[in-house]
């Protein structure tokens, strides 16, 4: 599988402020990419590298394999975090302009434009000035612009924000039709549920600098604690194994107990599943616990400072 | 440079603009205007003619009164046996607007004083007719103490009129009349005309990268189009957008003149005299002539009008007086003149535009551009100002400057050229702006595009040179 952007060691300085300290990441085509990280952490000055906004002091981007060029941004559709159309154009041309410069030619664009409307039920929009609409319309306008092209990569931030949950669930199905048809997405969001959700894999951006980077089920079971959810029957309860395991917290319901055990460091599951079975309780389900990205994040992030 | 994509930017902002409400009316409307405002113009001289002024004359001296006689707008009446005092205090009551009072004949001096009392300002037409009036009293008087005979003929001899006829010699060395005050008013036009176009385009340039910002639909942009094409695409954009103006008024103007004529006849300009208002639908230059001039025509009916309007105040002009206008204007260099009016609206146009384009880049709202609008606006300023002083001499050391250096030369020289400017001083300042303009155009592309990203602050002066040192 190749990757569509993979960035190579990208600075990027704003006078005496370092907004990139040599990031390396690879986004892996026809996938989703999770782009995470704090407020100010440098995610949008990364955002606007990858599309050529503004030119790294050092490092280096590869689109699909090769150093990228100006002509590669009409293969990449963005949608900003600050959204803005034209306030007094209408939707319509406003849609063809940004169509056209993105490369398509007036038919093409009229054509590709006017299914999308037919899609998202806003046909009659056309022909209505951007300042008569809702946030929430633009929203949708602004979301067609950036896709309506066909890009290969699209970069979306937050895409979700100001869509009420009937159009985020809207956004959301047209996010993973686009990879179903092959488009490699570039997700930036605080919404780490929607992360766990969609994205195949992440990067973690903080204070400038990758934390961590990979696929998403991975990072989980790797960040995960070595903690194991044991629930049990018992009149008394375990308690923690010198070298083994520690018990973080037992909660006992009328002899049924639900602990969260540490395995030490070297404890296998099996070393510590044998351990408990010497002690007689009685055991309902052993499973390991997997951290939720929201954990992940604040742990990763607060770790940093 | 991507060339399709720049077109693609040109073309939204002109039909965004030429689609406006706000163009069609004052493509259509400012034409319309400028005719109405002329009637207006038209009807307030008029009026300003009719009223008179009553003076009443105390004459103390026994000299002066005899010359004091009635004109257009001064009636004199001798008040003489009245008490200075009580005339002063009861203006009204005896029906005059001023009181002169002559002192009684200083014998020593060989003079007199003048005072005029009035119960409002009673105008320079009207202190200079008086002044005049006795100082020819008093002339008379102390010729007349020589004791010369036949002395009545002798002064009606001497007394001369002249006036003077001038003559511009051509450089083929034909001579030609002129008329200055021609000169001075084509000249008055095209340093306005082009200094208020300058303005207008150039700061619709500023507003709109300003609105881009404000409207965060920037972001979008560049993510497509290189920042520098952007910018140069939407200032081609606006400066199509005034030469479509420029010509809907030439031909708009050419239109109303053209049926003005045809409804008035053919014979209109023996009427002159007659009816200013006839005057002013059709006077002075015909439609083929106001379009080989090539400029704002709405301004210029005006000029010619006003034009049209001297001539007429001059109540009882000869034909000799209209002849000498047309000759006038047609003896101006109308081609070098359109062609320099281009040449420097083009140049003038995207050296200012382009400044402006950086100044919008900055700040996110227009009011946020006041200060640093300061270094555009104060060249612009000088540049008005020198040309107040070209209409009076053209040929003065400032003048001369200000159509060489570059921030003002579009605006200076364009009212020089009336008056005709060597063609060595014509090129050297066209070379100037042109290279100026490559400058600027590299330093404003170099803030715009470090300025548009900057988001929710005000940039200061120190920023655009931080932004200027960035690689």
């Amino acid at each position: 599988m190749s990757n569509i952007i993979e960035c190579r060691n990208v600075c990027k300085y704003f006078g005496e402020k370092t907004a990139l300290d040599s990031v390396s990441i690879d986004v892996p085509e026809g996938k989703i990419f999770g782009l995470l990280g704090p407020n100010g952490a440098g995610k949008t000055t990364l955002i606007r590298i990858i599309n050529r906004i503004s030119i790294p002091n050092s490092g280096e981007v590869f689109f699909n394999g090769h150093q990228i060029t100006q002509s590669d941004v009409e293969k990449i559709g963005y949608l900003p975090e600050e959204r803005g159309l034209y306030r007094k154009m209408e939707v319509g041309d406003q849609a063809m302009y940004l169509a056209q410069l993105k490369g398509m030619s007036a038919a093409d664009a009229k054509a590709a434009l006017k299914e999308w409307f037919i899609r998202f039920g806003i046909q009659d929009w056309w022909k209505k000035k951007v300042e008569e609409l809702s946030k929430g319309m633009a929203q949708k306008v602004q979301f067609i612009t950036t896709v309506v092209h066909k890009p290969s990569l699209m970069i979306l931030d937050e895409p979700f924000s100001g869509f009420d949950p009937v159009n985020a669930e809207l956004i959301r199905k047209e996010i993973l039709r686009l990879k179903e048809e092959g488009s490699t997405i570039i997700l930036s969001t605080h919404n780490m549920e929607s992360v766990e959700e969609l994205c195949d894999n992440i990067a973690l951006i903080n204070k400038s600098r990758l934390v961590i980077t990979g696929g998403v089920n991975q990072i989980r079971h790797d960040l995960g604690n070595n903690n194991i959810e044991l629930v049990y029957t018992s009149e008394s309860a375990v308690e923690s194994a010198e070298g083994l395991f520690d018990v973080l917290s037992d909660e006992n319901n009328a002899g049924r107990h639900t602990a969260v055990l540490s395995l030490k460091e070297g404890t296998s599951s099996n070393d510590a599943l044998s351990a408990l079975l010497t002690t007689g309780v009685s055991i309902n389900s052993f499973k390991e616990l997997i951290p939720r990205m929201n954990d992940i994040f604040i742990k990763l992030v607060t770790e940093e400072a | 440079m991507d060339f399709r994509i720049i077109k693609t930017v040109i073309g939204r902002e002109y039909a965004t603009r030429v689609k406006k409400k706000s163009f069609l009316v004052t493509t259509f409307i400012v034409p319309v205007l400028f005719a109405a405002m002329m009637v207006v113009i038209f009807l307030i001289m008029g009026n300003t003619k009719e009223r008179k002024q009553n003076v009443a004359v105390i004459d103390q001296s026994g000299i002066v009164l005899s010359h004091f006689s009635d004109t257009d707008r001064l009636t004199f009446e001798d008040f003489s046996f009245a008490n200075p005092d009580s005339v002063k205090t009861h203006l009204a009551d005896y029906g005059k607007d001023v009181l002169v009072v002559i002192s009684p004949l200083d014998t020593a001096a060989k003079s007199v004083s003048v005072s005029a009392y009035s119960t409002s300002p009673v105008g320079v037409e009207f202190s200079s007719r008086v002044a005049s009036c006795v100082d020819d009293a008093v002339e008379e008087y102390r010729v007349r103490q020589y004791g010369i005979d036949n002395l009545t003929q002798i002064m009606e001899d001497v007394r001369s009129d002249v006036s003077v006829k001038e003559y511009t010699i051509g450089e083929d060395g034909k001579e030609s009349i002129s008329e200055s005050g021609i000169y001075m008013l084509v000249s008055m036009l095209l340093g306005i005309v082009i200094w208020m176009f300058i303005m207008m385009f150039g700061s619709q340039v500023m507003s709109s990268v300003i609105e881009e910002k404000n409207s965060r639909v920037v972001e979008v942009l560049i993510s497509s189009v290189k920042a520098v094409d952007l910018m140069f695409g939407k200032i081609i954009g606006v400066a199509l957008v005034a030469l479509t103006q420029f010509l809907l008024w030439i031909v708009l103007t050419v239109v109303l003149t053209s049926a003005a004529s045809a409804i008035m006849g053919k014979d209109v300009l023996s009427k002159f005299s007659s009816d200013p208002d006839v005057v002013a639908q059709t006077m002075g230059v015909s439609p083929s002539q106001l379009e080989s001039m090539g400029i704002q025509p709405g301004t210029l009916e005006l000029a010619d009008s006003t034009a049209a309007a001297d001539a007429a105040a001059m109540a009882q002009a000869q034909e000799g007086e209209l002849s000498m206008i047309l000759g006038t204007l047609a003896n101006i260099p109308w081609t070098r003149l359109i062609i320099s009016f281009l040449i420097y609206f083009i140049l003038g146009y995207l050296l200012y535009a382009s400044l402006y384009a950086a100044i919008g880049s900055a700040v996110e709202n227009v009011g946020d551009a006041q200060q640093l609008q300061l270094p555009v606006t104060i060249p612009l300023m000088v540049a008005y100002f020198i040309i107040l002083m070209a209409f009076q001499n053209p040929d003065s050391g400032i003048v001369v400057w200000g159509s060489m250096i570059p921030f003002t030369s579009p605006i200076v020289m364009l009212a020089r050229i009336p008056y005709g400017v060597p063609f060595w001083q014509l090129s050297v300042s066209i070379a100037l702006l042109f290279i100026t303009f490559i400058g600027c155009a590299w330093v404003s592309a170099k803030i715009y595009k470090a300025g548009i990203l900057v988001f929710g602050k005000k940039s200061t002066f120190k920023d655009i040179w931080k932004w200027l040192r960035m690689k």
